[in-house]
């Protein structure tokens, strides 16, 4: 494997005091995209939120391009009820350091800024690259993979359907000219017609090199899409598995629950 | 009953104060949409807004001094909001009883500088001199000259304000954090500092006024408190779905408390208010230009 741009190490989170995910390490190579696949309410989402720091780690490391993201050390479990801990301790990774590094995290069924336009909303987003190039080129590119929100650029969020909204949080993904993009579930409860423009979408942003971190129900979706599978189970990583031999819908859940699931 | 003139100076009287009012619940709207704590420090705001710039017309006399005074109480108000977040509410962020700790931190910063405006100043109502004097005829009734300025004035910071918030990158993204805050952070919005600069944004249209009120009525270190409990009355009344939504209710809630005044008397205008208050509470508690949203 050439040299990992994203390295996760030994990660342990969750919400205190319910431990939602434990040990785990991952690592994403330059211009690689890695999928994760596994149940619903097993901690997917709250691995990716810890990496993209909305939620302190209790454990382990988030390094980028050799750079370190959050706070050297494990969390310190409150010993009392009766001190503002928060006045104390710091936030152990801040979502602005992991942003400025260029790891954007586009949530799962993002509902975004209702009240604002999606023009409104697209002129924001290019905050997020910190004064960097090439906005202007990552603009046209969006408004080429999105014609639809062009047409709609004036309505706001909340009148948008789901997939148009999905649409406009991976187009602020894109505009914040992320160097790692993690898509949570970008296909998540769109009808079919919808679903298959975002993973034509999706398709088209990996061809243009972009490494990702992709979340995904949907296995043969996944399996053309990425270099390597992760099975993600019960809060941990149970398996690796390599693009040459991708498993269909069926043998992926019999490796995850057994064979008579 | 009323004659036509003397219907149009009580009007014309309603629809300032409806323009003060304004100026300050939208203030207080602004950050509770944002923050989603109510400022209970927003009537010491007013005051020390009123006081600082008194002090510069002490030493600058005429239309200068209180062109100056206004301008450099804005200022520091602006200051005193922003740094305040970081007291105030920035150390309880991640408590899940923010809104009741801002309740109690806000109210302790309100009688802190309450008694510090009276250290400093002392008890002796206080008064700004109004930068211009006269007053125009409006069919048959004579209007200050200065209340059409500060109606006029306050309408315009309002107008500024929402043009800010709507047109600039630094007025979306605040829009951005009230309305997401999980997002603005993926966004890599600094989120802190753009709520300080709201509570700073708030507490410098609290300041202007301050300033207005200073030169229309008296000022005394605990005359904060009215213009609070009207501001409240205001942003409960109208809802804070829109931008224009306490505003609106604020010129609702100024012509109603001027004729209740004529009518009733000055004893009997808060309890019409309040009547009013509750009136709309039972029956569209989210206020009268409301939906459930709340927003910028």
């Amino acid at each position: 494997m050439s040299e990992a741009l994203l390295e996760v190490r030994d990660l342990s989170g969750g919400y205190p005091p319910v431990s939602v995910f434990r040990g785990v390490s991952l690592s994403v190579g330059e211009e690689e995209s890695v999928g994760l696949f596994g149940p619903n309410g097993h901690g997917k989402t709250t691995l990716l939120k810890t990496v993209a720091g909305l939620i302190d780690p209790w454990e382990g490391d988030v390094v980028f391009q050799g750079l370190r993201l959050n706070a050297e050390g494990k969390m310190r479990p409150r010993i009392s009820r009766n001190f503002n801990y928060d006045l104390f301790q710091k936030r152990r990774i801040r979502a602005a350091t992991v942003v400025e590094a260029g790891v954007i995290y586009v949530m799962q069924g993002n509902l975004l800024f209702p009240e604002m336009t999606v023009e409104e909303v697209l002129g924001v987003a290019p905050l997020a690259a910190k004064g960097r190039s090439g906005v202007r080129e990552m603009r046209e590119r969006v408004h080429h993979l999105f014609p639809r929100l062009q047409e709609r650029r004036s309505s706001k969020i909340r009148y948008l359907s789901g997939g148009e909204r999905q649409m406009v949080s991976i187009a602020v993904g894109l505009l914040a000219l992320p160097k790692l993009l993690i898509l949570d579930e970008p296909t998540l409860g769109l009808s079919p017609k919808l679903r298959l423009e975002l993973m034509q979408a999706v398709r088209q942003i990996r061809e243009s090199r972009v490494p990702l971190i992709i979340v995904d129900q949907n296995i043969e979706f996944l399996s053309g899409l990425v270099d390597r599978l992760l099975l993600f189970d019960h809060g941990a990583i149970t398996r690796e598995i390599d693009a040459g031999s991708m498993p269909s819908h069926d043998e992926a859940m019999a490796m995850m629950f057994g064979e008579s699931h | 009953m009323i004659s036509a003139d003397t219907f149009l100076f009580v009007l014309a009287s309603g629809v300032l104060l409806g323009g003060l009012y304004a100026l300050m619940a939208t203030g207080l709207a602004v950050v509770w949409t944002t923050l989603g704590v109510f400022n209970f420090a927003h009537g010491v705001f007013v005051a020390l807004g009123a006081y600082i710039a008194w002090q510069v017309t002490q030493s600058v006399t005429g239309s200068v001094g209180y062109l100056l005074g206004a301008a450099l109480s804005v200022v520091l108000m602006f200051g005193v909001g922003f740094v305040l977040h970081y007291v105030l509410v920035k150390p309880f962020e991640r408590n899940a009883n923010l809104v009741l700790l801002a309740v109690i931190t806000t109210l302790a910063a309100a009688s802190i500088i309450e008694n510090g405006i009276l250290l400093v100043w002392g008890a002796r109502d206080k008064q700004i001199e109004p930068p211009i004097s006269g007053t125009i005829g409006l069919m048959g009734a004579e209007i200050s000259a200065n209340d059409v300025m500060i109606l006029i004035v306050a309408l315009l910071a309002l107008l500024v304000l929402a043009i800010f918030l709507r047109r600039t990158a630094t007025g979306r993204a605040m829009r951005a954090v009230a309305q997401n805050r999980e997002a603005a952070e993926l966004m890599g919005l600094n989120v802190s500092r753009l709520y300080a600069m709201t509570i700073g944004l708030s507490a410098a249209t609290a300041a202007l006024a301050g300033v207005f009120i200073g030169s229309v009525r008296f000022i005394s270190p605990t005359f904060g408190s009215d213009p609070l409990m009207k501001s409240l009355i205001v942003v409960i009344l109208g809802g804070v779905a829109r931008f224009t939504s306490p505003i609106l209710a604020a010129f609702i809630v100024g012509i109603a408390e001027s004729f209740s005044v004529y009518f009733l008397g000055l004893y009997w205008a808060p309890a019409v208010l309040f009547a009013m208050m509750i009136a709309v509470l039972l029956i569209k508690p989210e206020g009268l230009f409301g939906h459930r949203s709340k927003t910028l």
